[in-house]
């Protein structure tokens, strides 16, 4: 490519990006005024835009701060969520992953793992919770164990899906050439199926950040859920907004970060 | 034919004696939703080493079935393969395969594909001695420039001798090459042709080649014999037929060879005759061609 070529690529790149800018703040304008017609509808019961800014604004003035176990700022609150998310996540990718593979795989580990799949997937996983209590005697750490249960189904599925449709060409390979068990997985099963797997995380972390804010209203103590909660107990549902609104950010910072692993990580756009 | 050409072909009927690959009786049945279908029957072949052999018949009729037997991809129902002394029971290090789609793995650079196979034969090897194998195979067909790439980047010529170099760089004694041309334009195929007799002359004809093809022209050009297979259900072998021209060979003169004209009216008649497609057009085509000589 030239550079004049590139200079007009990057043009009109940079055109796209601060239309697609305009777009988003467009739309929030729109829901700002929505939001606005609706509080005053309502009399004040709803707080509005403005008033939530100013909220927002103290909030994340001081996101750190720490005046004992039930004041903490919105920041800490934060990052407790994410590290609970972060740690169930882990554990439960961890599971998920090789016994997708075993699903995807072996008829056998299709037979035996699938019926009990097809019974705790649609289960809520606030659920489990009552069962990390017991097991774990901790709420923070059964909050940990719901994020688990999480994690487990679409990751499991798509990965099972992915095993599964490996092309017999691949699979030929693999034996006219004597590849051992390990050098298949590593070789052929897992990078073949690699773009479905970071599908299912994608969709798993997106869930596990659903189900976190819900797991910590029952758990209390800490997290941006029990932020909410405590919000409403003390009647300040403009500390709740702006929380919606943190809690959305988060989790589309999330999906995108995924969204990227997944372009990274398809080796036909070589 | 000269003096010197005769003697050539004393020696090579004198070294092709030695037995390499034995089918006997071999039947491959497939179970499927509609029942049991008989692919292949009955089928007895013996291929000597050194001997460039292809199999040529009707699509779907049992070729690549038959050679998976050979390779150990697929176990036959009735009968048994005897390749170097040994039972068939599974693919193994003495049986390079050439897949008719190449079956190059896509997340791979040309030079991952081809070690991943020598690492997993040539288990004994070093690490180094594997990357020497790796980088001579390449070097071999030409690819060097090329060896970071990924098959998704080459060209099906490319693609075609990347499959090649790694049935070659595990050194097998037998090479088992399914369609390998197919998919090629007419000039990539026709330098391909002389690479792969290149390849098999720089190892002094000693490996056994066997090709699954539907190209007449190309089998008469590369082999010593030509196995007609029957249509399926159950096919069988129809006949074996002899190429008797003398190597190494040339395209542009085998052709107007007498041996050439009645060894591919005979192919032709074998895999035409029951469709009695002879029309004029091809019938003028003949004539034509028999004038310019
Ligand atoms: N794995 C299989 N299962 C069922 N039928 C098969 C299988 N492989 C091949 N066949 C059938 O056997 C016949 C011969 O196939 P194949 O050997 O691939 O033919 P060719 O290579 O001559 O085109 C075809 O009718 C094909 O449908
Ligand atoms: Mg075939």
């Amino acid at each position: 490519m030239s550079t004049s070529e590139m200079k007009a690529v990057l043009q009109y790149k940079t055109i796209e990006l601060i239309k697609n800018i305009g777009y988003f703040v467009a739309g929030l304008v729109v829901l700002g005024l929505v939001w606005e017609f609706v509080s005053r509808r309502l009399a004040g019961e709803l707080p509005g835009p403005l008033a939530t800014w100013e909220v927002f604004k103290g909030l994340i003035e001081e996101p750190f701060y720490d005046y004992g176990p039930n004041d903490k700022g919105i920041g800490l609150q934060l990052l407790s969520s994410l590290s609970r998310v972060g740690m169930g996540f882990l554990l439960g990718s961890l599971v998920a992953i090789p016994a997708g593979i075993l699903m995807g795989a072996s008829k056998v580990g299709m037979k035996l793992l699938n019926p009990i799949v097809q019974i705790l997937r649609p289960v809520s996983p606030l659920a489990w919770f009552p069962i990390g209590l017991v097991a774990f005697q901790s709420a923070s750490s059964s909050t940990v164990f719901v994020i688990f249960i999480t994690s487990l189904w679409p990751t499991l599925i798509n990965t099972a899906f992915g095993v599964s449709s490996i092309p017999d060409d691949h699979k030929n390979v693999a034996k006219a050439f004597g590849f051992s068990k390990i050098k298949y997985i590593f070789k052929v099963i897992l990078p073949y199926s690699l773009p479905h797997i970071i599908t299912g995380l994608k969709l798993s972390v997106g869930v596990a950040w659903l189900v976190i804010v819900a797991a910590e209203m029952l758990s209390g103590g800490i997290g941006i859920g029990f932020f909410v909660w405590d919000s409403w107990n003390a009647l300040s549902l403009e500390r709740v907004l702006a929380a919606i609104l943190i809690i959305g950010t988060v989790g589309l910072l999330l999906d995108k970060f995924f969204s990227l692993l997944q372009t990274k990580f398809s080796y036909d756009k070589k | 034919m000269t003096k010197s050409n005769y003697d050539y072909m004393e020696t090579l009927t004198k070294t092709k004696t030695e037995l390499c690959i034995d089918v006997k009786g071999v039947s491959v049945r497939f179970k499927t939703p509609k029942g049991v279908y008989t692919a292949i029957q009955n089928i007895d072949l013996q291929i000597f080493k050194g001997e460039i052999i292809s199999i040529i018949g009707h699509s779907g009729c049992g070729k690549s079935t038959l050679m998976s037997t050979i390779s150990g991809m697929v176990k036959p129902t009735e009968g048994e393969v005897i390749v170097n002394n040994k039972k068939v029971t599974a693919p193994g290090p003495d049986r390079g395969i050439v897949f008719q789609n190449y079956s190059l793995l896509p997340w791979m650079t040309v030079y991952q594909n081809i070690y991943e196979a020598v690492d997993s034969v040539l288990s004994s090897l070093s690490r180094e001695e594997k990357r020497a194998v790796v980088d001579k195979a390449i070097q071999m067909v030409n690819l060097t420039t090329h060896k970071d790439k990924h098959p998704q980047q080459l060209s099906g010529g490319m693609k075609q001798r990347v499959a090649i170099a790694r049935a070659f760089a595990i050194n097998p004694s037998v090479l088992l090459l399914d369609e390998p041309f197919g998919a090629l334009d007419a000039l990539t195929k026709g330098s391909m042709h002389v690479e792969l007799l290149k390849l098999w002359n720089l190892d002094n004809r000693n490996k056994t080649i066997i090709m699954v093809t539907h190209d007449i022209e190309e089998a008469i050009f590369l082999s010593d014999r030509i196995v007609v297979m029957n249509d399926g259900p159950a096919a069988t072998i129809r006949e074996i037929v002899d190429v008797p021209l003398p190597r190494p060979r040339d395209k542009r003169e085998i052709v107007n060879l007498p041996e050439y004209r009645i060894t591919r009216d005979h192919l032709i008649s074998l895999l035409m005759d029951k469709f009695s497609i002879m029309d004029h057009g091809v019938e003028y085509v003949e004539k034509q061609e028999a004038e310019e000589m």
